[in-house]
């Protein structure tokens, strides 16, 4: 579904992915791990468009989408979450569903029901101001306003970073359920084993290019991979 | 919150305003009741302030609209408060004065000295079309040009940051001015005949009520209502205020930015315009600094409020206006200008972020 070939990109002149491959498939889960500054959230920003392009192709649903703008690439079917500033703090839970909608002459309801469905704590409070919730509900409303369009692949980035520990068991349990409802899931995560053991295929991105690729599970056993990027 | 004792400096600080503010209507009621003040003196001091607060405040919500959106302090908006006014103006002397003096000196508000306000008997009573077509024109106007100079300078420097966007905008803000001079001149003019005044000894407190004052804060409570509904109830608004909170989580929703931003320059413009338009209504006289004296008590409502939150501008307006007439109570004329300012660099000092910091609104 997702076909990452080549890629090269970066930030104005500086680059920092060099000739990354990746491939998600239809309900897939794919993690990318690797040290910090390896470029997991910025293969991650490149599907997105939030970076410049320099290089390689990015294909979805067999259409070259390398070089679009976000805009344009919401609506072919891929919602993101950043790891920072997702929410609109300001707003009411209702209205960060409602912008993740913008796109659409008429307000979903059926998607913001299916939302609320997902994540009844939302519900409760739709009318409140999501800068005065918790952290783990932010996440939720952030996932939610990503999720508005029904896209067919999920980026995430970071989701467990700013979230208290005991909250990051529930996060990627809500992956796993969005994933189970054939959403395929790109995730980058610092919790590499975790991440890891959840996901269906992970890469390793090491300074900007791919070092291993292949099972969750294989991965995990990997000896090498142990010792260099997950602490033994 | 908690013990006494652990108030921080913020909070010691609203206490002890809160107190001030408390002692001096204390005293407002004391002088009531000795009859040192007369209740239609404090009636109309109240009046005074709500009209000169909406005026300031109607004037800042355009300014904080552009600031919250586009993030920059536009130090032109001043010069589009006169824009609004000169052309407003002019289009009421062009229709409402037909055949009272001729095209040429109508089209320049009288630049030639060949008429007068009172020739053309430019007056709500007299001319009521053209005063409504006059703001209309007021709002047209000033978000044409308000468009224009989007284009033209500001769209260009869009990611350049709040300082060299500030700079950009003083310079704008000459070019505007010199613009108006050259085909105004520079001199002071009456626009507007003595405004009618309505008395009823039941309806209203004071001896009557000036029509023009009433016209002014009729259209500004109307047009800030407006505001209100279409920030908080419409698609657009939420993405104002989607897009005041975050511009980059904005533009990978799908919101379509610069259409926003146009959008905010249509309404902030056009309130703008209107707003100079009704200060001329109410003080019967322009000339090209109208807007740029205008400026500094529009910042420093918006400072007041908090910058970014139009609520915060509107309350901001009020205040100042409010304080500028009230404290005529205590002392004279001259001063009451530095107990507003007062207010706010105290506003400032203690609570940087303004009263409604921290919450922007759009």
């Amino acid at each position: 579904m997702l076909v990452v070939d080549g890629l090269d990109a970066g930030y104005g002149d500086l680059q920092v992915l060099h000739n990354v491959d990746l491939q998600v498939d239809e309900g897939e889960y794919v993690a990318i791990v690797g040290p910090n500054g390896a470029g997991k959230s910025t293969v991650m920003k490149s599907v997105f468009g939030l970076t410049t392009y320099m290089g390689g192709r990015i294909e979805f649903q067999g259409r070259e989408i390398s070089g679009l703008r976000p805009e344009d690439i919401i609506t072919h079917g891929i919602g993101y979450v950043p790891q920072n500033d997702n929410i609109f703090s300001s707003l009411s839970v209702r209205e960060n569903l409602e912008m993740g909608a913008y796109i659409l002459d008429e307000v979903p309801e059926d998607a913001i029901a299916e939302v609320f469905n997902r994540f009844p704590i939302l519900e409760e409070r739709q009318d409140q101001t999501v800068g005065s919730m918790s952290g783990g509900q932010q996440q939720m409303v952030a996932m939610g306003r990503a999720l508005m369009l029904d896209p067919d692949l999920l980026l995430l980035d970071e989701p467990s970073a700013g979230l208290a520990p005991d909250l990051v068991e529930d996060m990627f349990d809500r992956v796993d359920a969005i994933n189970d409802d054939d959403t395929a899931v790109l995730i980058v995560e610092q919790n590499a084993k975790e991440a890891l053991r959840r996901c269906d295929r992970g890469y390793v991105l090491v300074q900007g290019e791919n070092r291993y690729e292949d099972d969750g599970d294989a991965l995990l056993a990997d000896e090498q991979v142990r010792r260099d990027f997950l602490g033994g | 919150m908690g013990d006494v004792t652990d108030f921080t400096w913020e909070q010691w600080f609203g206490v002890l305003l809160l107190a001030g503010v408390g002692v001096l209507i204390l005293d407002l009621l004391r002088r009531l009741a000795v009859g040192d003040l007369g209740a239609s003196t404090l009636t109309t001091f109240l009046w005074r302030g709500l009209v000169d607060g909406l005026i300031v405040g109607l004037a800042a919500v355009g300014l904080s609209m552009t600031y919250s959106i586009l993030r920059f302090a536009n130090f032109s908006h001043g010069d589009l408060v006169t824009t609004g006014a000169f052309s407003g103006w002019t289009a009421v002397w062009v229709i409402g004065g037909l055949g009272a003096a001729d095209l040429g000196s109508r089209l320049l508000l009288n630049a030639d000295r060949s008429t007068s306000a009172r020739a053309l008997d430019v007056h709500v009573y007299a001319e009521p079309l053209a005063i409504v077509a006059g703001l209309v024109i007021a709002a047209l106007v000033t978000i044409l040009v308000a468009l224009a100079i989007d284009r033209l300078v500001y769209r260009r420097m869009r990611d350049s940051g709040g300082i060299p966007l500030l700079i950009a905008s003083v310079g704008v803000a000459l070019v505007l001015r010199y613009l108006i001079v050259f085909l105004y001149g520079e001199r002071t003019r009456g626009v507007v005949r003595s405004s009618p005044s309505i008395d009823h000894p039941l309806l209203f407190w004071t001896d009557g009520v000036v029509v023009h004052e009433l016209i002014m804060v009729g259209s500004a409570v109307v047009l800030m209502v407006g505001l209100h509904v279409l920030l908080q109830y419409t698609k657009l608004g939420t993405a104002m205020r989607a897009m005041a909170d975050n511009r980059d989580l904005a533009l990978i929703t799908g919101i379509p930015t610069e259409r926003v931003i146009l959008a905010t320059w249509v309404i902030g413009a056009g309130l703008t315009g209107v707003a100079g338009y009704l200060i001329v209504l109410e003080q019967e006289t322009l000339n090209f600094n109208t807007g740029w004296f205008l400026l500094l008590l529009i910042f420093a409502a918006v400072i007041l409020g908090g910058i970014g939150s139009i609520y915060g501008a509107i309350t901001g307006g009020l205040i100042i206006g409010l304080a500028d007439n009230v404290m005529l109570v205590w002392i004279s004329g001259d001063l009451t200008r530095v107990a507003a300012f007062m207010l706010m660099i105290l506003i400032l000092i203690f609570r940087p972020q303004g009263l409604f910091g921290g919450v922007e609104t759009a």
